[in-house]
């Protein structure tokens, strides 16, 4: 087997080259100094006072933060019960749906962001529709409703389909086994679908709250300018402002919140699961 | 146990549908649309598709897009899958370990991968363009296919290779005969994740992409400013080839299952899929190489454009095209430093357009090539007001493109031209006008406003001048709610969405001319003339072609085109004089034709201690607007 | 045993996607017994058993619990648990909490629930283990568990699912001691699938056996041992000899040519039945004590006991000619092919389905290069056969052009058919070489092949008798020359279990009382 496993080795190599060392670089670059090189350089912490000192930077975090947030609770509580739905349909229902799914998916979430400026703004079809409602004339575009709306719209399959995946892997049996224990379909959902499907719910959060953390185009395409995320403010030193020592010590600190709010959650879940099966 | 059915989930079932389809329908009825309106449903027409086609520049996203997706998701699915296997039998130590690598681009935030890529091809000097975007897309679409292909062969009998081998099979052919046909569920589902995610890309590809060569995410990005129904066209083609592929992948089996057994069809996905992206990308190829024509002056060069987002008329890059034979390849920015950035790393542009300070700016520090008179036949042409400005006195290194003012267009149903000559740019902070005003997202021009509304000149080095014009606008953005805006200006006054905005004299006449309710005020206290120029840097691949287009640019049709269609003041005194004159697109439009006559007028000077301030000193600015109001509404 | 009707099926039918599984069931189950459902996989047992558990519902029919009809009833109103046959614990509880999961719901009090869950755990004998993770138990332990979690609701009645499937035989067989002590200790009825004929046995009170969605015995595992209604039942349960006869009259039934006193009457007269007897109620004797006799075939070693199998009635044979010849290979000009075949017979009626495939694999055509000894395709094969005896030649040959012309023998060949033991064979003459015989890896199927040896039932043509083939060269040194083959089927033969050794061969007589045997109702297919 000995010839099976070289095959590995370009990879190995490849993925230190992309994936480990480009990380190194974000490291290096967040503690040197703009115009040092790899030769010659001197270690600084300032770009990191820099971040933390700031009263408004922190804000933006805690906004960006908790913005991630919001989105993933609304994706949790209407992507559950859709996902819940899902699973309960007959297997070519199933798949239909889920090919309803994935196929927004494949069109770029840019051009599907895009889609909703022409929805959002005024006089759009939704503030017509809200008008004829007698809602009256709220702006709806280059708020932190439609950067949520944006988000969610984005991210809202990847819960869907993590959670549905594990729903319809658990067995059936299971169900029976606590109807036939005197459960009525409520308690044996929420005594047996819903911590089962725990470890969907969480791969579901992270693929969520991830990339709503960092994104930038949401906020700019939907929030206007004057909306900013930690990703606009990543985006911003590398790209106008060109800070780029500073903007690699804001990518590290997110990169490392991110790693210790993940190890949280999945302690959390791995605690709660006791001795669930690994699925 | 009986599926009971459940009205209130299949409710919100069908409602997620509406919402999935609901902006992708709407898009697709728009790019339909015969008029420019996002909002408003005039006629059906395909002028956006015409409108793309012309252009190129769409279809080439769309093919960059495509094959970008095709050759990454190949590459790493073929690889993904080798390394699986490779992974799956050696040591526990290197599979943990490489597992944990595997995880880096999945367990970070997007914009953190892209930001280690880009450094990296900066770190190695790699030329950012195709090359890395798709070196990009192969490095984080591999994790996702080995996640794919993992399980499957740990669910393999760990024997089956030995069998094959004890059988008489080499070890490649009990890989290719009885592993991988094992796994190809796997395979074929890692390489269609694969496919998506690279489709789908847009934070890793606009970070490490160069020369120009744009994906329609990028493209979608920088042209989101001003509503431009040709990315609907875009977008709904892109939606019709990936509708196509996936009909072909899902629908294709599902005849076939009715059929065949199950085993079998497997093996068929992938040649339908692979057939139907090898057709997607072959038609755009076709269409993206298919009007090669006869020799020109330049027949089959290149050049590269760096111009700001919609400064270029309709035709002119076409009829360039048409008339040299080279192929344009312009790329967009919104704003002079993020230009800067680009050119000070390094890249390779044959034409840029950047204005007058930041033209200084690039001299100073030597990134332009003085430019060679005697092939230049335009000088003559140029409008008086615009030539030989402080920025580069002799018109060495620079040909002016447009130029203008910044003033404040104003709703004259909600403004009263009185208050504005009172108050000036201090109208920004009358509270009156609270939650109704536009800023521009511009560092100098933000500054420039508020040092002229406190009597200052807008070049001052004093800081103390400089920390009144942030309380300023501190105080502008905490109590006035305004929206910090580039480019979307344009369309929300023209539709007078608000009655104060504060704008460049050009997008103010196209605003003046879309909607007779606007005005345009220039403040007594003096405002920035401002002027953008062509430049060639000093490492442009093709100087020679770079002349002929500034020729051509300035050349009465190409201005003219420019002009009338962007509706900023062309340098080309004839085509200034024709469009303002009568029966001229902007007769009668004040803010076309600058003023020259005010004494308070300034031109940016470039001085690198301010303008370090006056950027962190702004971006500290939109950052505490952000803080300010973050929920609006 | 109180007598007590417990539970009544009334006529249940059930079908999925158009395929009955049930077809009218009617079965009582009374309190406190032990019934086992027994059959095959696909009898219908286990959607029995979840129409009772109120997982499914029946098409048609009437399911009574404690006299009411409950059909409609939801499973957890229904006064039953289940152990299912993967057990369904919940892989995110401990043994504890899947224990306690059915008080819990039913809002027992906690100090109860912890009386009673320690109380089942004492009883399954896993005390100290009710915080362990279910995950990590062996299957033995997840099986008590599930079983108490079921037990611990204090059910009327238990079902379980063909539980003890997914253990290995010695835990088996030691779980099926405990289930029956756990019953007997809680003193309720347990309703149990299987279909393991000794577990049925061993635990049950009554066993239910079934059949394509049919009951074909309800009985005590006496009643179903010993007096098997049918054909089927007698083959599920345990081994016997099943002989078709004939009753003659009361207390005399006739088999094998013979007349024998037997205790069963009640049938018409001369009615055509089936005839049991078990292979431990055979005894051998001498020759001529014997009410039947016969030839040992085989002796096996099982144990407790020997397995020997004696003949009755010898086989229908049929002898054949087999004509070894010398090597006949043709060779190509370059010598790099050989190519080689032999005639062949072909029967009259089978012409028809004479093809390239047949014609080769019957002829034992092959080619090869003879420096490699790698095989060479045979690319053309012609021939011209008419249905009509003859000889027609045959011509094979490779890409390159090496041929071969043989000859197909078309015949009209009679076969040996016995009335008595319902069966004919027939068998060809064929030609071979010594060296095919030698290099042979397999000698007596590979004469069938060159034989076309074949035999099979008179009653049912397509329904196939097993060959042996008998010699007398020995296949190292066989010459050319004819030799004479012998095909024939096994005859009548006996299962007999016996402690005492006997040797092969020997002729010995068979004797069993008249209440060993036992007469049944022909069935019905």
């Amino acid at each position: 087997m000995k010839k099976f496993s070289q095959m590995a080795i370009p990879y190995i190599v490849w993925s230190i080259l992309m994936l480990v060392l480009p990380m190194a670089l974000i490291a290096f670059y967040s503690v040197t100094q703009p115009g040092n090189s790899i030769i010659s350089f001197s270690v600084t912490l300032e770009h990191y006072v820099k971040f933390f000192t700031d009263a408004d930077f922190l804000i933006i975090l805690w906004r960006s933060l908790w913005i991630a947030f919001k989105t993933t609770i609304i994706c949790l509580l209407i992507g559950y019960p859709v996902a819940y739905y899902i699973s309960h349909c007959q297997e070519r229902v199933q798949n239909i749906l889920v090919f309803c799914i994935t196929m927004p998916m494949w069109i770029n979430m840019l051009v599907r962001t895009y889609a909703w400026i022409g929805l959002l703004s005024q006089d759009g079809l939704i503030q017509r529709l809200l008008k004829m409602l007698g809602l009256g004339n709220t702006e709806l575009l280059y708020t932190e409703g439609a950067v949520l709306l944006g988000m969610v719209y984005n991210f809202i399959p990847f819960m869907i389909l993590q959670i549905n995946t594990t729903l319809c892997k658990m067995d059936d049996s299971l169900l029976e086994a606590a109807a036939d224990l005197g459960a009525d379909s409520i308690q044996a959902f929420g005594r047996v679908t819903l911590p089962l499907s725990i470890p969907g719910v969480v791969n579901g959060i992270t693929l969520v709250f991830l990339p709503a953390v960092s994104s930038f185009f949401i906020p700019k395409l939907l929030g206007g300018g004057k909306y900013f995320l930690i990703g606009n403010v990543i985006e911003n030193q590398f790209i106008t402002v060109g800070e780029w020592n500073f903007g690699s010590a804001i990518s590290m600190i997110i990169a490392v919140i991110m790693m210790l709010l993940m190890m949280c959650v999945h302690k959390a879940e791995a605690r709660n699961q006791g001795g669930k099966e690994e699925a | 146990m009986k599926k009971r059915k459940r009205p209130v989930l299949k409710a919100l079932m069908a409602l997620m549908i509406v919402f999935f389809y609901l902006p992708i329908i709407y898009m697709i009825v728009f790019s339909f649309n015969e008029g420019k309106s996002l909002t408003v449903f005039t006629g059906l027409s395909l002028r956006w598709y015409q409108h793309m086609l012309e252009t190129g520049g769409m279809l080439e996203a769309l093919y960059t897009t495509f094959s970008v997706a095709v050759i990454a998701s190949f590459i790493s699915t073929v690889v993904g899958t080798f390394t699986a296997i490779g992974l799956s039998k050696s040591k526990k130590l290197i599979r943990d370990l490489m597992e944990q690598v595997d995880n880096l681009p999945m367990m970070n935030p997007e914009i953190v991968t892209a930001i280690g890529l880009m450094l990296l091809f900066i770190t190695f000097r790699v030329e950012k363009g195709y090359i890395t975007m798709l070196l990009a897309h192969i490095a984080f679409c591999i994790p996702y296919v080995i996640l794919s292909v993992m399980p499957k062969i740990r669910s393999l009998d760990p024997d089956l290779a030995d069998a094959a081998m004890d059988l008489g099979a080499t070890p490649w052919q009990a890989l290719m005969k009885v592993i991988i046909p094992q796994i190809m569920p796997g395979i074929v589902s890692g390489g269609l994740i694969a496919f998506t995610m690279s489709v789908d890309d847009f934070i890793i590809s606009y970070f490490v992409t160069g020369g120009g060569v744009k994906n329609l995410s990028i493209m979608v990005y920088t042209m989101s400013r001003r509503i431009n129904p040709s990315i609907n066209a875009a977008s709904t083609l892109m939606i019709g080839i990936i509708t196509i592929v996936l009909l072909i992948i899902n629908v294709g089996p599902l005849f076939a299952a009715k059929r065949q057994k199950r085993e079998k069809e497997r093996k068929k996905i992938l040649l339908p899929a692979a057939l139907a992206a090898v057709c997607a990308a072959g038609c755009i190829v076709f269409v993206r190489f298919g009007d090669m024509q006869e020799k020109r002056p330049f027949e089959g060069e290149i050049l590269h454009i760096y111009n700001w987002g919609e400064y270029t008329g309709e035709n002119i890059i076409g009829d360039f095209e048409e008339d040299t034979g080279a192929k344009v390849i312009l790329e967009n920015y919104d704003s002079n430093e993020q230009m800067y950035i680009k050119v000070a790393n390094g890249e390779s542009y044959d034409i840029l357009v950047p204005s007058d300070y930041m033209i200084q700016r690039l001299i100073l520090e030597e990134y332009l090539q003085k430019l060679d008179h005697t092939k230049l036949t335009c000088m003559d042409k140029l409008t008086d007001a615009v030539k030989g400005l402080s920025y580069d006195p002799e018109n060495a290194y620079s040909i002016p493109y447009f130029w203008g003012t910044v003033g404040i267009v104003y709703d004259k149903n909600k403004v009263d031209v009185e208050s504005l000559e009172q108050e000036g740019f201090n109208i920004f902070l009358n509270e009156k006008y609270q939650g109704d005003i536009y800023l521009y997202d511009s560092e100098r021009d933000s500054f420039m406003m508020a040092l002229k509304a406190l009597g200052y000149s807008m070049n001052t080095e004093d800081a103390k001048e400089l920390d009144e014009a942030y309380e300023w606008l501190v105080r502008c953005v905490e109590t006035m709610e305004p929206e910090i805006v580039t480019d979307e200006i344009i369309d929300n006054m023209a539709q007078g969405r608000r009655a104060l905005g504060l704008m460049y004299s050009g997008d103010a006449a196209y605003v003046m001319a879309e909607n007779e309710n606007m005005g345009f005020y220039l403040p007594k206290t003096g405002t920035n003339l401002w002027s953008d120029a062509m430049v060639i840097p000093k490492n442009a691949k093709n100087p020679e072609l770079a002349h002929a287009f500034i020729n051509f640019a300035s050349d009465y049709e190409g201005a003219y085109d420019n002009s009338s269609y962007v509706g900023y003041t062309s340098a080309n005194q004839e085509v200034m004089d024709v469009l303002s004159g009568p029966g001229g697109d902007f007769e009668g439009i004040s803010a076309y034709i600058p003023r020259t006559d005010c004494e308070f007028d300034e031109v940016f000077v470039y001085n690198e201690k301010t303008r370090k301030e006056i950027s962190n000193m702004w971006s500290r600015v939109k950052i505490v607007a952000s803080n300010a109001n973050p929920s609006k509404h | 045993m109180e007598e007590k009707k417990l539970i009544e099926f009334r006529n249940i039918v059930k079908s999925f996607d158009g395929q009955i599984v049930l077809k009218g069931v009617n079965l009582d189950i009374y309190e406190n017994e032990f019934v086992t459902l027994l059959g095959p996989s696909g009898c219908g047992k286990t959607t029995l058993l979840r129409i009772l558990g109120g997982f499914i519902d029946a098409d048609e029919g009437k399911i009574i619990f404690k006299g009411e009809e409950i059909n409609h009833k939801p499973p957890y109103k229904r006064e039953l648990n289940t152990v299912f046959q993967k057990y369904a614990l919940f892989p995110h509880l401990n043994v504890y909490e899947n224990i306690a999961f059915g008080l819990k719901i039913n809002k027992i009090s906690k100090d109860v629930i912890d009386q009673k869950v320690m109380k089942m755990l004492k009883l399954i004998g896993l005390e100290g283990f009710e915080g362990k993770n279910i995950t990590l138990l062996s299957g033995g332990q997840q099986q008590r568990v599930a079983i108490a979690r079921a037990l611990v609701n204090e059910p009327k009645v238990l079902l379980l699912d063909e539980p003890l499937a997914a253990l290995d035989l010695k835990l088996r067989q030691e779980m099926q001691y405990e289930l029956k002590r756990i019953q007997q200790e809680v003193g309720i009825t347990f309703i149990f699938v299987t279909h393991d004929q000794e577990e049925a046995l061993t635990m049950s009170d009554k066993i239910v056996v079934m059949k394509n969605g049919e009951i074909q015995q309800v009985g005590t595992p006496q009643e179903i041992y010993n007096e098997p209604a049918n054909r089927y039942v007698a083959n599920f349960i345990g081994e016997s000899n099943i002989i078709s006869g004939v009753m003659l009259e009361d207390y005399k039934v006739w088999f094998d040519d013979l007349v024998f006193d037997c205790v069963d009457f009640g049938f018409k007269k001369r009615e055509q039945v089936d005839v049991v007897i078990r292979p431990e109620d055979i005894d051998i004797v001498g020759k001529e004590k014997g009410k039947m006799t016969g030839e040992v075939r085989s002796v096996l070693f099982k144990g407790v006991h020997y397995e020997v199998m004696v003949e009755t009635i010898p086989g229908t044979q049929v002898t054949v000619n087999m004509q070894v010849i010398r090597s006949h290979d043709a060779v190509s000009e370059d010598g790099k092919e050989k190519i080689s075949a032999t005639n062949f017979y072909v029967d009259l009626e089978d012409v028809k389905s004479l093809d390239d495939k047949e014609v080769v694999a019957r002829s034992n055509a092959q080619a090869w290069n003879p420096e490699t000894d790698d095989y060479i395709s045979i690319s053309r094969i012609e021939f011209d056969v008419r249905e009509e005896e003859g000889q027609y030649p045959v011509l094979f040959s490779t890409s390159n052009g090496t041929s071969i012309e043989r000859t197909i023998f078309v015949v009209n060949q009679p076969f040996v058919s016995n009335e008595k033991a319902n069966e004919a064979v027939m068998a060809f003459n064929f030609q071979t070489t010594a060296e095919e015989i030698r290099e042979s890896q397999a000698l007596d199927t590979d004469m069938k092949t060159w034989a076309s040896a074949q035999a099979w039932k008179l009653s049912d043509e397509s329904q196939s008798v097993d060959i042996s083939v008998d010699y007398d060269f020995e296949p190292e040194n066989v010459a050319e020359g004819v030799y004479r083959i012998t095909f024939s089927t096994m005859g009548r033969e006996f299962k007999i279990h016996t402690t005492d050794y006997i040797k092969e061969g020997q002729e010995v007589g068979l004797t069993f009382f008249p209440e060993d045997i036992h007469v049944m109702s022909r069935m019905v297919y």
